[in-house]
């Protein structure tokens, strides 16, 4: 089978507005977990969010977007998808070609316009400038419609793990023929839905996050979009690829809607399959990029799925402690330091994480290091039991 | 492409479940809303923690997974369990966000339907939520149809639902959506006026690659975005040309005319490419929704494992029926031809 390849990168987060910025922040653990200084909500001033602080204004300035209804998702989406555009130097005829299809993971879609839609939806206005910019589908319509795309276009919702699911979907549709080249990814960003959502859970931190740390207090949520654009390694002989995507695979967990077993049952399947579709064994993974949340629930359920799984377990960091939990995006730019990992031979390290997991003995890498880096392994759990893992690979 | 073989509907009709009743559910103010006779299956326990789109679409996986095992779960909905969400929504302005439980929150997130599917299923396998507005199902089609390509010996849920919810019939009605005036589903298809009627409902599908015993095989599926009918006409073509095997025709077309007028010229275009072949439609008996789709493609699995086709939809059809083209387009961008034929 002919192998996918990553030719083209964007991303945008709280660590950086892009490929380079978000690297150097990696490298030198330089968190943008803090306090809010944009978004608005009664727990600006008691919890860290990771925010991107750039105002829709100022964003719309530089994509040059006039539209009233383009929401802040959108927006972020786009300046991550025009990099990664401009990076794998797709052409305008490429871009349009009915083989090319797009490909997008989210969570929250347009209902960062919180405020908005609790008016509209209990009809307190008879018009509406924001009618059709709620929904999760907008931000993938409105990319492709803006790139004037023409092959398949998605949108994918499976919570945290969407835009591994979005990758996922797109290799996939590489393999069956059904497109040639596909942009692939995820987006979210802060609304008022998710912070409470996660708050009524009792899993938000009121400190930087510590995955993986016995005293973990819960996560950090954050905002963030990141796109890449794969295509078959045979078709793209002229380019210099990042990375090769060797494995991935979608499980469910089947346990609880909001929590997973504690035997980490699917995180195990995802990672597992992922290796088999890769034509990998355990020993093969020279670094994991863990979903890592922070959480008491998630780190010692993917603990116990890495220790099952691996006889000795690689070395492995959670981004989240940088980053924030992104949900939809999170996938989407964790690939990305997956594929900066092995572009660069280099292993990123862990923010906040002192004591292990009493039990587990695992603890996440807390310097950066060179190192050879052959296969790279990216987790991501969510919601409803969705877990996923995707396998990156030097070329 | 692949075979159904266990199908389920919920829709305002309760004709399509029970061929012998022959009556019509009118709609109210509006609005087709599903039958809610059929959750026989839901423990009480559980049924009244649950909102529609989720109670819908539980109750039509369990009646088809009570007769299959599958190896994964593929759903398609725009919007899931939006009055949950709203609900959710409301709290957040209304308590000026304080202290909220989260079970509208958990429940209002669109992968909740495949995710409980899952965990009442103990089912580990392949498990995901497309929610591309109006070619959502169409996505999940499209997603099956890979997964049986890797795994030709697996097994598959494939399915589709949205709801009605008083919020998202606020917010489409704001854009346009539905009629400004009253109108009875019974009138909708020659009405003249902009906007169709809002509906709802879930059909499910368990699919593999198996051709015996199955009731339908769906051929071949095509999505595209376009407001141009030319593009349209040239799209049609080129499906047909690829799709249907030499020598044989489409019999019947399962149109998703919606009443409103702004569409029907997509419609009429459909229609008179293939002159020939008799149309008949549904959303007069369903509303429209954007997982709509998923409804025709039970009808016509329905019209294709029945030798007499359901009275409701008053199809005269000389022949037997082998090939039928299912055409919908959502709001005149998203547009999706998908061919259904007998076995």
């Amino acid at each position: 089978m002919d192998r996918i390849v990553v030719t083209g990168i964007g991303i945008i987060s709280a660590i950086g507005e892009s490929v380079e910025s978000n690297r150097l922040a990696l490298k030198n653990s330089t968190t943008g977990i803090g306090t809010l200084e944009l978004f608005e909500t009664n727990y600006a001033s008691t919890l860290p969010f990771a925010e991107i602080k750039r105002t829709n204004n100022s964003l719309k300035q530089q994509l040059n977007v006039d539209a009233l209804n383009i929401t802040r998702t959108s927006l972020l989406a786009q300046h991550a998808c025009n990099q990664a555009i401009l990076d794998s130097n797709l052409t305008k005829a490429e871009l349009e070609s009915a083989d090319t299809a797009l490909i997008n993971g989210t969570t929250v879609g347009g209902m960062c316009l919180t405020d908005e839609l609790y008016q509209d939806a209990n009809r307190n206005s008879t018009t509406s400038p924001y009618v059709e910019s709620y929904d999760l589908a907008s931000v993938a319509i409105y990319l492709q419609e803006l790139y004037n795309i023409q092959g398949i276009c998605n949108t994918i919702n499976t919570a945290c793990s969407s835009s591994a699911n979005a990758i996922m979907y797109g290799a996939r549709l590489i393999h069956q023929g059904k497109a040639k080249r596909v942009i692939v990814g995820g987006v979210d960003s802060l609304a008022k839905f998710t912070i409470n959502g996660f708050n009524a859970l009792h899993i938000l931190s009121s400190e930087k996050c510590k995955p993986f740390d016995q005293n973990r207090s819960g996560l950090n949520l954050g905002e963030a979009a990141a796109f890449l654009v794969l295509e078959k390694e045979s078709d793209c002989k002229n380019k210099k690829p990042y990375a090769i995507l060797s494995g991935y695979a979608n499980a469910n967990d089947a346990y609880h809607a909001s929590a997973l077993s504690e035997t980490g049952d699917g995180p195990y399947e995802a990672m597992s399959t992922a290796l088999a579709v890769a034509r990998l064994n355990p020993n093969d993974i020279s670094y994991i990029n863990a979903h890592g949340t922070g959480t008491e629930n998630n780190d010692l359920a993917e603990s116990a799925a890495m220790i099952r799984l691996f006889n000795n377990v690689p070395p492995f960091v959670s981004t989240k402690s940088l980053t924030g939990h992104t949900l939809g995006a999170s996938a989407a730019i964790e690939a990305v330091f997956s594929i900066l990992a092995l572009q660069h031979q280099e292993l990123y390290p862990s923010a906040n994480s002192v004591q292990p997991i009493e039990g587990t003995g695992l603890k996440p890498l807390a310097t950066f290091q060179k190192a050879p880096v052959k296969h790279v392994m990216s987790n991501s759990f969510g919601f409803a039991g969705n877990c996923s893992s995707l396998i990156f690979s030097i070329v | 492409m692949f075979y159904i073989h266990q199908t389920s509907c919920i829709t305002a009709q309760q004709s399509f479940v029970e061929p012998t009743l022959r009556s019509i559910t009118e709609s109210v103010e509006n609005k087709l809303y599903a039958t809610e006779n059929n959750y026989d299956s839901i423990p009480p326990n559980v049924l009244r923690r649950l909102g529609k789109a989720v109670k819908m679409g539980i109750a039509t996986g369990n009646e088809v997974l009570a007769k299959q095992e599958v190896d994964g779960i593929i759903l398609g909905t725009a919007n899931g369990g939006l009055e949950d969400c709203i609900k959710f929504l409301n709290q957040i302005i209304q308590y000026q966000e304080g202290r909220l439980t989260p079970t509208n929150f958990v429940q209002s997130t669109t992968n909740a339907i495949a995710g409980q599917l899952g965990i009442m299923y103990k089912n580990k396998g392949y498990n995901i939520t497309h929610v591309h507005r109006g070619l959502a199902f169409e996505n999940a089609l499209i997603d099956v149809e890979m997964l049986l390509s890797d795994h030709p010996t697996n097994t598959y849920l494939v399915g589709g639902v949205d709801e009605i919810s008083e919020y998202n019939y606020t917010i489409e009605d704001l854009a346009g959506s539905y009629k400004k005036e009253i109108l009875s589903n019974t009138e909708l298809l020659n009405s003249t006026t902009d906007g169709s009627i809002a509906g709802e409902g879930a059909a499910m599908f368990v699919v593999n690659t198996v051709k015996s015993n199955a009731t339908a095989e769906v051929k071949a599926i095509k999505t595209f975005v376009t407001k141009k009918t030319e593009t349209l006409e040239k799209e049609l073509s080129q499906f047909i040309n690829t799709a249907l095997p030499k020598g044989e025709k489409v019999d019947l077309i399962v149109s998703g005319k919606n009443g409103d007028a702004r569409l029907n010229n997509y419609y009429a275009l459909v229609e008179n490419q293939l002159k020939e072949t008799p149309t008949t439609y549904y959303k007069h008996l369903t509303g429209e929704f954007p997982t709509s789709s998923a409804v025709a493609l039970w009808l016509a699995s329905m019209v294709l494992s029945r030798t007499e086709p359901l009275a409701l939809l008053k199809i005269e059809v000389a022949n037997p029926i082998k090939n039928i083209l299912l055409y919908n387009t959502y709001k005149g961008n998203q547009h999706s031809f998908i061919l259904v034929s007998a076995v």
